[in-house]
């Protein structure tokens, strides 16, 4: 089926790859040439008079940081909790037969949703944005870990039983360990759905972080920053993903042999 | 619990099926028991939380007040300038209309380059380079080229669902077992009938699963844009609650749209249960 090209195959499909992203640059450069588009020497002007000129206070890195604090704030929350609470519901049924309707009418509220109210009950400090991140970044760890605790194999708690481990061990030596590609899998997700939404807060309020530079684009019609913007997100959005990636092919080194 | 298996033993075998199903219905009993006094207990501390003044009334509406706004909303357009249905259509006209183009575009595009390799090392690294982008990120710029009409709103709740569309039927395809390809190779099909034959069938578990993953999306990107720009539904009127400081509306719109997509979600579970029934033997 894929075989007919096999000597040239090696090179052809590079190749390819290669093409498309040259085409969307000179795409994007066709475009920036024919109207008043910024194309990319406009973007990285941008960012060099952000350097002399920051905006309050602070240059590109500056933003970023200041997002980046919030989110790493909230995940750190949402981690520990996330795990807890998933823990607990994945271990206990008569526990999740209490929390699991309420943990899911407050699931099927999208985080968005609850930035009106939160600004309204904590204002637009620090803390209201921290709050909103961790109420988008819980949610998938949860769901995640109570899923991968609940379904582990029946074999490996018959193992157990063989070799009479006490609770203890059976949570943290056979359910943890095998629940962890589950749980790794909440962790990514809540990393990038805190990063959309720490943006989505920062727009609607706020006086720093790229989301705050976006909107600040968009209301001074700066076309040049709101690029430089989204750029930027993009490229620490596939950071933090690589990074996590990283961490989990190092930490549970059994799950590469499938993927 | 060795007593009980000491009983057992003298059961006969239907007794003993009687037996654990009834174990298992109390059981069943239990939970639901469990599950109707967390949600009382929720409701009731909630009440309790306004009545007894606690929280001040300005930042909490009481369950009771909350239906009575809902029924008022029925027929009164204020604040916000529309009537809770007509919120509530133009929201769902915007989410429906995004994710209904990322499924026609985002499932076809993520099957061809599950099963074509040239077509996946053309697209593949664009798709990668727009990914990371959150979808609100793009608000500003749709903004720019398309205005604050439906289209614009229609792009951003797309592009949060093409992503989950075009992975999972991606992934999908490219799990066809080896085994039918092979069968399909020797009663002689070409290529393409054994993709649509074939590859597509199998495909469809994943694929449904993005399409849930898509329509959540859809749904909650949906009110970060009517936040943004729009003049109605029911981001719109969430953002007109906290213009107005009230709280009553802020938290009706919350709870509606909670509501809906629960709504939504399990309409797509049945579907899924009707379309892939054969899956399920």
């Amino acid at each position: 089926m894929k075989s007919v090209k096999k000597n040239n195959s090696n090179l052809f499909y590079p190749m390819l790859s290669f093409v498309s992203v040259i085409l969307l640059i000179g795409l994007w450069l066709y475009i920036a040439g024919r109207s008043d588009f910024p194309g990319p020497h406009d973007v990285w002007a941008r960012m060099m008079m952000m350097f002399e000129f920051p905006i309050k206070g602070l240059n590109i890195f500056g933003h970023l940081l200041a997002s980046l604090k919030r989110v790493l704030i909230a995940l750190a929350f949402c981690w520990t909790a996330g795990l807890g609470f998933g823990i607990m519901l994945g271990w206990n049924q008569r526990l999740r037969a209490f929390f699991e309707p309420m943990f899911s009418a407050f699931r099927a509220v999208p985080p968005l949703a609850w930035i009106p109210l939160i600004t309204l009950w904590f204002g637009i400090g620090e803390f209201p944005k921290v709050l909103i991140v961790i109420i988008g970044g819980l949610p998938p760890v949860v769901v995640n870990t109570q899923a991968g605790i609940a379904n582990i194999a029946q074999i490996y708690m018959d193992v157990g039983t063989i070799f009479h481990v006490n609770k203890r061990q059976r949570l943290f030596q056979i359910a943890l360990p095998s629940a962890l590609d589950a749980i790794f899998a909440g962790i990514k997700n809540s990393t990038s759905s805190a990063w959309m939404v720490v943006l989505a807060a920062e727009m609607l309020g706020g006086k720093s972080g790229v989301g705050f530079l976006i909107s600040r684009g968009t209301d001074s019609m700066d076309m040049p920053m709101m690029l430089l913007s989204m750029i930027a997100i993009g490229i620490v959005s596939a950071v933090l993903a690589i990074i996590l990636n990283t961490i989990e092919r190092v930490s549970c080194p059994w799950l590469r042999k499938g993927k | 619990m060795g007593e009980d298996n000491r009983k057992e033993r003298f059961l006969s075998n239907e007794e003993r099926v009687a037996f654990v199903q009834k174990k298992k219905k109390q059981s069943h009993y239990w939970k639901m028991m469990l599950s109707i006094s967390g949600i009382l207990c929720f409701f009731i501390s909630w009440e309790l939380l306004t009545l007894s003044g606690i929280v001040p009334k300005q930042y909490l509406a009481s369950p009771g007040e909350i239906i009575k706004l809902f029924v008022v909303k029925i027929n009164d357009p204020n604040p916000d300038g529309a009537v809770i249905m007509v919120n509530i259509f133009s929201s769902l006209k915007v989410s429906l209309t995004g994710f209904g183009a990322a499924v026609l575009v985002g499932v076809p595009l993520g099957w061809l380059m599950g099963w074509y390799r040239s077509i996946d090392s053309l697209v593949n690294p664009i798709f990668e380079i727009v990914r990371p982008i959150p979808p609100v990120a793009w608000i500003p710029l749709t903004i720019v080229w398309m205005g604050v009409g439906l289209g614009a709103k229609a792009t951003i709740v797309f592009l949060s669902a093409f992503i989950p569309c075009v992975i999972n039927s991606y992934t999908g395809i490219r799990q066809t077992s080896e085994v039918l390809i092979n069968v399909g190779k020797t009663c002689g099909a070409s290529d393409f009938t054994i993709f649509y034959k074939i590859g597509i069938p199998s495909a469809m578990t994943m694929t449904f699963t993005g399409l849930k993953l898509a329509i959540g999306n859809a749904w909650s990107t949906l009110v970060a844009a009517e936040m943004l720009a729009a003049t109605s539904g029911l981001g719109y009127m969430i953002l007109q609650g906290r213009n107005f400081a009230r709280t009553d509306i802020i938290m009706l719109g919350v709870i509606t749209i909670g509501t809906i997509g629960t709504i939504i979600i399990s309409l797509f579970n049945s579907l899924e249960n009707i379309v892939l029934g054969w899956k399920k033997l």
